[in-house]
C-alpha cells in the first residue's frame, strides 16, 4: 500500500461555490454527531479542511498527504509518519509543538486547542489536526467516507488515485495520438 | 425516492411505476439536493443585502458576525419573521379574494355568485356588530364585506382589526393590547415585517420576534375571515360522506382534479361539470365528468361537496402519473411548479388561473369574478377535449379508496352535540372533557414534507391521541394524510379510539341520526380552515369563563414544511397552545431563539412551541401537555 502515491483530495475550482458545506461536514463527522445535537449541544468543532478564497476562485484546502512530507520529517515525537495510504497523525502522541503547521507548505495543519485546569493550574491539551481522509470512520480510505467529498453540493471534490488517475490520462492521450497517426496514414 | 417515502398505498403502487418510466417525483428531487446545506438548515444564513450572503459559524469556530454585525440571533429571527410575514401576506390575499368576491356580489358585479348561507351572514354581520334589521341580503353583504376590507386597511393603529377582537376571548385579545401585537391592519402587518428586516433596521430578537407574532395573528385574521366568508358564499360545510386517493379518479370519465386552496373557481368548476356534463359522455366518457380534489381547494370541495380527495400535497404528481387525469385546475399555494414538466409526459392539460400563479408549461385561463362562470366552463371544455387525446393504454389508477366522513365546520359540531341538549350544545362536550371521558382535544393540521415519512406522523399520532381518549381535528393536508388512512370513519372510532372516547363519539353520532359513531378524527376542513377550530376552542373558554391557554387543547403540524405553516405554528402558540412541529424548524443555529420559542414564551402567552421528529414520543408528550392543562384546570 506503502509503495504507490498517498491518496488525496483534489478540488475542481470552476464548480466549487464557496457554501462551506464541506466545513460543516467534516466537522460533524470527526465529532460523531449530527449537526442538530451539535449546535444544542454549543459543541465547539474545527473542521479540517477551510474554504479560501483565491482571486476569483474558491476552493476548499486540505492536507495534501505529500510524497515527503515536511510535516511528518519535523515531527519531534513521531507522532507523523506514513500509514495506510496516507500521512497519519497519532493524536495521542503529539505535543502540539506547532512545527508541523509551520513547515506545512500549505497552511493545512492546524492546532486544535483544549485548554484544562489541573488543581489551581491552567494547562492546555493542544494537538496539531489534519485531514485523515476519514479513515478513523471508516476504517479504509475511500470516496464515500469522505465526508467533506459527500457534502459537496456541487460534486467539485474527489479523492484521487494518481495511479488511476495518470493511466486514464495516458490512455486518452495515447488513443488520441493512436487516431492521430491513423488519420496521417489516410492522407 | 428517498430513504423516507410514503405510507400512501397508492404511492407505492405509482412509485415503481415512475422510476421504471423515468419519471422524476418529489421525492427523486429531494434525494439530489442532500445534503442539503447545514447553515440554511439552522437559519444562520443571511441574504439580506449584496454585501452577503452572510453565513455564522454554528460550531463557534468562524465568523460569528455577519459583515454588517448581525449575530446568529438577529440572522434567525429575521429569517423567521419573513417566512411568517409570506405565509400571512399568502392566507390574506386569499382572504381578500373572498372578500373583494363578496363586495362585487353584493354591488352586482359577480353574477355567477350567490350567498348560499344567508343565516352565516346574519351570523358574520352579528360577530360584526353590524345591524341587520330591516336590510337585504345584498347590503348585509355589502356592510359585512366593507367592514371586513377594514381589516385590510384600516390606519388606526390602537384598533385591533374586528375580526380578531370579535373572535378570541376579551383576556387574550387584552394580553395581545398588552403586548402590542393586535394587529390594527393586516397588510401593515407584512410591510412592517419587510421594513423592519431591511439592512441595517431592527436588530433585536426579541423585538423582530414579537413582529412575527403580530404578523401571525393577522395572518389568523386573514384566515378567519376568508374561511367564514367562504361559508357565506358556498355554504357553511355539513358532515358529508366522499371517498379518498388516487382510486377516485374512474378510467371512463373525464376526470378534473382541482388543486390549490381557494374556493372561488373550484366551486364553479364544479357547477360547470355539472352543466358540460352531457357533452362529455358525448365525447366517449361514459360516466361523464368526475371532479376530484387535490390538497386545500381539494379540502374545500370535500367539505362543501363531498368531492373525492385524490390526493395531498406530497402525492399531487402522482396523480397526473396515473395518466387519467385529463385536467388539472390550479389556483394558488402549494402548487409543484414541477407539474408543468410532468403533464408534457401526459395528455393532461395543466390549467392556471391566478394572475400571480402561473407555471410554465401550463395553459392559462385567467379568472375573474365577473366572469367566472364562463371561465370555468372553458376549463372544463378544455378537460373535454384533453380526454379525447388521453392514451388509455397508459391509465394506471392504483384501486385504493377509503370512505371519508367530513364535513365538520364548527356550526356542524355544535350541530350534532345539539342533539344532546339543543339549548346548551356545548354542555355535553364540556361535560365529558370534565369528567376525563374525553382527555382533551389535539388539531392535526400542516403540510407533507419529503424530510418524513408521508402521512407516517400524521396517522400515528392520530391513531395515538384517539387511543389515549383525545378528540382529534384535523385540516389540511393533514386531514388528507388521515382521510387516506381510513381514519376519518366511524370505523376507526371502532378500532383504534379509547373507550369512553368511543362511547362519546357513538351518542354524539346516534343522536345525530347516524347508524354509529362520529367519525375517529373530525375533518374541520382546509389549512386556511384552522380558525374553525378555533372557533369551538373560543366557544369553550368563553363558556367556562377561561383563557385559552387554559384548555386541554393542543396542535401538532406533524409535516410542516410551507411559510403559512409558520404563521398559523406561530398564532397556534401566540394563542396560548402547546404546538408540535415534527420537523426542524430553521431556527437552530441561534439558542435565544430557540429558547424562546420553546420555553420563555410559555410564560407570555401560555403556549409554546415543541419539536419532536419522532411520532410516537410526539404523541405522548401531546397527550402530556393535555394532562398538565387538565391538572391547572383541576380536573
Amino acid at each position: 500500500m506503502e509503495a504507490g502515491e498517498n491518496r488525496f483530495i483534489y478540488v475542481d475550482m470552476e464548480k466549487c461555490l464557496g457554501c462551506k458545506s464541506c466545513e460543516l461536514a467534516c466537522a460533524l463527522s470527526h465529532a460523531n454527531t449530527d449537526l442538530y445535537t451539535a449546535v444544542l449541544q454549543g459543541k465547539h468543532l474545527q473542521p479540517r479542511t477551510s474554504v479560501v478564497l483565491g482571486g476569483d476562485l474558491v476552493t476548499p484546502m486540505q492536507c495534501r498527504q505529500c510524497e515527503n512530507a515536511p510535516c511528518a520529517l519535523v515531527c519531534p515525537v513521531g507522532a507523523i509518519y506514513q500509514g495506510d495510504g496516507l500521512i497519519k497523525l497519532k493524536e495521542s502522541v503529539c505535543i502540539g509543538c506547532k512545527l508541523c503547521s509551520m513547515v506545512c507548505p500549505f497552511g493545512v495543519i492546524r492546532m486544535k486547542i483544549e485548554v484544562k485546569k489541573l488543581g489551581t493550574r491552567l494547562l492546555k491539551k493542544g494537538k496539531a489536526l489534519k485531514c485523515d481522509l476519514c479513515i478513523e470512520k471508516a476504517g479504509r480510505v475511500e470516496e464515500t467516507a469522505c465526508a467533506c467529498i459527500q457534502a459537496c453540493p456541487t460534486k467539485a471534490m474527489y479523492l484521487v488515485d494518481l495511479e488511476e488517475h495518470r493511466k486514464r490520462m495516458l490512455e486518452t492521450r495515447g488513443k488520441e495520438a493512436a487516431q492521430a497517426r491513423t488519420r496521417l496514414g489516410q492522407i | 425516492m428517498n430513504e423516507h417515502g410514503s405510507c400512501d398505498k397508492c404511492a407505492h403502487e405509482l412509485l415503481p411505476l415512475a422510476k421504471a418510466q423515468g419519471f422524476e417525483t418529489v421525492w427523486d428531487r429531494h434525494e439530489s439536493q442532500l445534503p442539503q446545506c447545514g447553515f440554511g438548515l439552522l437559519g444562520v444564513c443571511c441574504r439580506q443585502c449584496w454585501k452577503g450572503p452572510c453565513r455564522i459559524n454554528p460550531f463557534g469556530d468562524g465568523p460569528d458576525k455577519g459583515v454588517c454585525g448581525a449575530d446568529a440571533h438577529t440572522i434567525v429571527a429575521r429569517n423567521l419573521i419573513r417566512g411568517i410575514a409570506a405565509g400571512t401576506a399568502a392566507h390574506s390575499e386569499h382572504g381578500r379574494h373572498i372578500v373583494k368576491t363578496l363586495l362585487e356580489l353584493a354591488e352586482g358585479h359577480a353574477p355567477d355568485y350567490a350567498v348560499k348561507d344567508e343565516e352565516k351572514l346574519r351570523k358574520v354581520a352579528a360577530l360584526l356588530q353590524i345591524a341587520t334589521e330591516g336590510k337585504d341580503i345584498n347590503e348585509i353583504a355589502r356592510e359585512v364585506a366593507t367592514a371586513t376590507l377594514e381589516d385590510y386597511a384600516s390606519q388606526r393603529e390602537a384598533e385591533p382589526c374586528r375580526w380578531l377582537e370579535k373572535t378570541v376571548p376579551a383576556a387574550r385579545l387584552a394580553k395581545f393590547v398588552e403586548l402590542g401585537v393586535a394587529p390594527h391592519n393586516i397588510d401593515a402587518t407584512v410591510t412592517d415585517i419587510m421594513g423592519r428586516t431591511h439592512v441595517g433596521t431592527d436588530a433585536d430578537p426579541v423585538n423582530l420576534l414579537l413582529a412575527g407574532v403580530r404578523s401571525s395573528l393577522a395572518d389568523y385574521t386573514g384566515m378567519y375571515l376568508g374561511t367564514e366568508l367562504s361559508d357565506v358564499l358556498f355554504g357553511t360545510p355539513q358532515p358529508v360522506v366522499t371517498k379518498a386517493n388516487l382510486g377516485v379518479l374512474k378510467a371512463d370519465a373525464v376526470n378534473i382534479a382541482v388543486h390549490g386552496h381557494n374556493p372561488l373557481l373550484s366551486e364553479l368548476v364544479c357547477d360547470a361539470a355539472l352543466a358540460l356534463n352531457d357533452a362529455a359522455v358525448k365525447a366517449g366518457a361514459k360516466e361523464g365528468i368526475n371532479i376530484v380534489g387535490v390538497c386545500c381547494t381539494g379540502n374545500e370541495v370535500l367539505m362543501r361537496r363531498g368531492i373525492p380527495l385524490a390526493s395531498n400535497y406530497l402525492s399531487q404528481e402522482l396523480a397526473i402519473l396515473t395518466g387519467a387525469v385529463d385536467a388539472m385546475v390550479v389556483d394558488v399555494q402549494c402548487i409543484m411548479p414541477s407539474l408543468g414538466g410532468l403533464k408534457d409526459c401526459f395528455h393532461t392539460e395543466l390549467i392556471t388561473t391566478m394572475s400571480t400563479c402561473k407555471i410554465p408549461g401550463a395553459s392559462h385561463v385567467e379568472f375573474h369574478t365577473e366572469t367566472a362562470g364562463e371561465n370555468a366552463r372553458k376549463i372544463v371544455a378544455l378537460a373535454i377535449d384533453a380526454y379525447k387525446r388521453r392514451d388509455h393504454s397508459r391509465v394506471n389508477i392504483p384501486q385504493h379508496t377509503t370512505t371519508v366522513v367530513g364535513g365538520f365546520s364548527a356550526e356542524a359540531i355544535i350541530g350534532a352535540l345539539s342533539k344532546l341538549d339543543a339549548q346548551d350544545p356545548l354542555k355535553p362536550l364540556l361535560d365529558n372533557i370534565v369528567n376525563g371521558n374525553i382527555q382533551g382535544v389535539a388539531l392535526i393540521g400542516g403540510c407533507n414534507t419529503t424530510k418524513v415519512t408521508q402521512d407516517l406522523a400524521h396517522t400515528t399520532i392520530a391513531k395515538e391521541l384517539a387511543k389515549k381518549n383525545v378528540l382529534v381535528l384535523a385540516t389540511g393536508c393533514a386531514a388528507g394524510a388521515l382521510a387516506k388512512a381510513g381514519l376519518l370513519t366511524p370505523e376507526a372510532t371502532e378500532e383504534y379510539a379509547g373507550e369512553t372516547l368511543k362511547a362519546v363519539l357513538t351518542a354524539v353520532g346516534q343522536a345525530a341520526g347516524l347508524p354509529g359513531p362520529l367519525p375517529m378524527v373530525l375533518h374541520m376542513g382546509s389549512c386556511v380552515d384552522n380558525t374553525r377550530a378555533v372557533a369551538v376552542a373560543t366557544a369553550l373558554a368563553n363558556k367556562i369563563g377561561v383563557d385559552l391557554d387554559k384548555l386541554p387543547v393542543v396542535v401538532s403540524a406533524p409535516e410542516c414544511m410551507s411559510e403559512k405553516a409558520m404563521a398559523i405554528g406561530t398564532w397556534a402558540v401566540s394563542l396560548g397552545f402547546p404546538t408540535h412541529l415534527g420537523v426542524m424548524p430553521q431556527i437552530l443555529g441561534s439558542s435565544l431563539v430557540t429558547n424562546i420559542l420553546t420555553e420563555e414564551i410559555k410564560g407570555i402567552t401560555g403556549g409554546y412551541f415543541m419539536v419532536e421528529t419522532d411520532p410516537q414520543a410526539a404523541a405522548e408528550q401531546l397527550f402530556a401537555c393535555i394532562q398538565q392543562r387538565r391538572r391547572g384546570l383541576g380536573i
